[in-house]
């Protein structure tokens, strides 16, 4: 284990405690195209999700993790090592790229034995293992270039899984997965966590990251924009408007009456939810204050749910 | 569902007989095959070819080989068989597999110059050797076979090292062949030294009884001195494949 290098990073979230894989002011450009700039974070035990919209840098920083590319500045370990220099590091690290490209001829046992071959890992029970893992044990003598997109990211976390990896980094591996696939898969990656390994997921399925990953970072043109749980983050943003939709028996009754509290900084009605929505920077006061309202206007509330507090509201205010 | 815990073995040339393996099993999809078959139907017509000139059998396949198998369909289908080991691959992001192992790099690059090598010999070369029965020369069959294997087999190697260098192996793979190997080769001895057509056209050429004279090209290597230059091209270029597949930027499809 390494902990992260540089000043005490302890109470920054977007170091981890135990951090097995380190990012240290890493910068990466394409030409003129800045993909990651200074960006510093670290991982460890536990599902790490890593968001951001496309262009972001998701990808970018997991390809430099794993070492398929190297940094311009800063310096990535995994586990104290350089991927880029210690090929040993590849025993304990697996990585389930994006692209749909998978080896061609060969079947999905073929393909995962292929791995196991390269790693050095005995027998046949490993492949074989790695696939009834992902439930793909039945389609094991099919070829994986016939497969469909599900089909073939469940292979490529079977080939990930036969190395018994330490260290698993999964670019958009729920892709093209059918619901019950998503299931079991996001239940595995829960499991591998919970095991001690660090799994790293990018998704932009962003409710299945708020299932399986407990702490999160963000990214924004290649700069770290966010880190900790969700709740974390939405707690350190509570500089920024929330939304409560709020549906009642009287809408505009209703709004009149809160119209002119301090906690209400805007109001609007939204016609397809059949309600208001305020905004306010205070959403403890308003929720103190609105059940008061309501009875003194004579309004029934039906309903007063916060808009913004999923992670996808919390994603969109992140990228605004 | 759970991870099952793998037994590692270090069982000596598990990994490169896995990358020979998968060289040949995966590297090779239908498309690939017609693509390196093509040209070995080309050997073949210029075998034919060979029947049409006006002299006797073994010269006038000499002077069809010189210029029709050894500076074109073998170059050729040695690019198609180089590109399809490594280039393809890294261009569509199905390389990664094989990188993100513990593998060292030199069984990486030797491995996969082994399998395109062993689809050449079994490809091209025979081609390329049928080519003289079919002109009618069978005495110029054994010069053939040496000069094809020698110079597909360190071609291979030469286009697996663009492959490294370059994301457009392909397109670089031509450029080298045609302006590099032809145009600079044909006026510059020192370019054509280092080159497979030159190379191989000299093993031919020294070989057989009845070689035009236009055919001999002084100033670089014959014969058996022409294999071990190409020996030696082929291991600076594996050399320089397996340095800079050390520092290669590995970039995706999507990229």
């Amino acid at each position: 284990m390494v902990v992260a290098p540089g000043p005490s990073r302890t109470d920054d979230p977007a170091f981890a405690a135990d951090a097995s894989v380190v990012v240290n002011d890493v910068s990466v450009w394409f030409g003129q195209k800045v993909a990651l700039s200074d960006l510093s974070c670290s991982f460890g035990a536990g599902v790490t999700g890593l968001l951001g919209p496309n262009g972001a840098g998701k990808t970018t920083l997991m390809r430099a993790m794993t070492g398929l590319i190297p940094v311009n500045q800063g310096a990535v370990q995994i586990e104290g090592r350089d991927p880029r220099r210690d090929r040993s590091v590849h025993r304990r690290m697996a990585l389930v790229p994006e692209d749909e490209a998978v080896p061609s001829g060969l079947t999905a046992r073929q393909f995962v034995r292929y791995i196991a071959d390269l790693h050095g890992i005995a027998g046949r029970e490993a492949p074989d293992g790695a696939l009834h893992t992902v439930g793909m044990l039945d389609a094991a003598d099919r070829r994986v270039d016939t497969f469909s997109k599900g089909m073939r990211q469940r292979t490529k976390v079977a080939a990930a899984l036969v190395k018994n990896p330490y260290v698993l980094v999964l670019d958009e591996p729920l892709n093209g997965a059918d619901p019950v696939q998503r299931v079991n898969l996001i239940a595995l990656f829960k499991q591998l966590g919970a095991q001690g390994r660090t799994v790293i997921v990018s998704s932009h399925v962003l409710s299945e990251v708020e299932r399986m990953a407990e702490r999160l970072i963000v990214l924004m043109n290649g700069r770290l924009a966010a880190a900790g749980g969700h709740h974390a983050i939405r707690d350190a943003m509570d500089d920024r408007p929330r939304h409560v939709l709020v549906r009642s028996t009287d809408a505009r009754r209703l709004a009149s009456s809160l119209i002119e509290l301090e906690s209400v900084g805007g109001l609007t009605f939204d016609t397809v939810r059949a309600g208001i929505v305020i905004e306010t920077l205070q959403a403890r006061e308003l929720a103190t204050e609105l059940p008061r309202r309501a009875r003194d206007a004579s309004v029934r509330l039906l309903e007063v749910r916060a808009l913004d507090d999923s992670l996808e509201s919390l994603f969109r205010e992140l990228v605004r | 569902m759970t991870v099952a815990t793998p037994v590692r073995a270090g069982r000596p040339g598990r990994r490169f007989f896995a990358i020979l393996r998968y060289t040949l099993q995966s590297c090779f999809p239908p498309r690939r095959w017609v693509a390196v078959l093509m040209p070995c139907a080309g050997a073949l017509l210029f075998g034919l070819l060979a029947l049409t000139v006006d002299d006797t059998a073994q010269r006038a396949f000499a002077n069809v080989a010189a210029e029709g198998i050894f500076g074109l369909v073998m170059p050729i289908a040695a690019l198609i068989i180089g590109d399809s080991v490594l280039g393809a691959g890294g261009r569509a992001g199905r390389f990664h597999f094989t990188w993100l192992s513990p593998t060292p790099i030199w069984q990486i690059v030797v491995g996969r110059w082994l399998g395109g090598s062993l689809v050449a010999l079994f490809t091209i070369v025979p081609a390329c050797t049928a080519a003289a029965y079919i002109a009618g020369s069978p005495e110029s069959a054994w010069p053939t076979l040496v000069a094809a294997a020698a110079g597909s087999v360190s071609y291979v190697a030469i286009f697996i090292a663009i492959g490294c260098l370059t994301r457009r192996a392909a397109v670089w793979s031509l450029a080298f062949v045609f302006f590099v190997e032809r145009l600079l080769g044909a006026a510059l001895t020192g370019v054509a030294q280092l080159s497979p057509t030159w190379e191989s056209r000299a093993i031919f050429v020294a070989w057989i009884d009845d070689a035009p004279s236009r055919l001999v090209r002084d100033g670089i290597p014959q014969g058996g001195a022409a294999i071990f230059r190409l020996a030696l091209v082929t291991i600076v270029a594996l050399a320089l494949a397996i340095w800079r597949m050390r520092h290669m930027r590995m970039v995706g499809a999507s990229d």
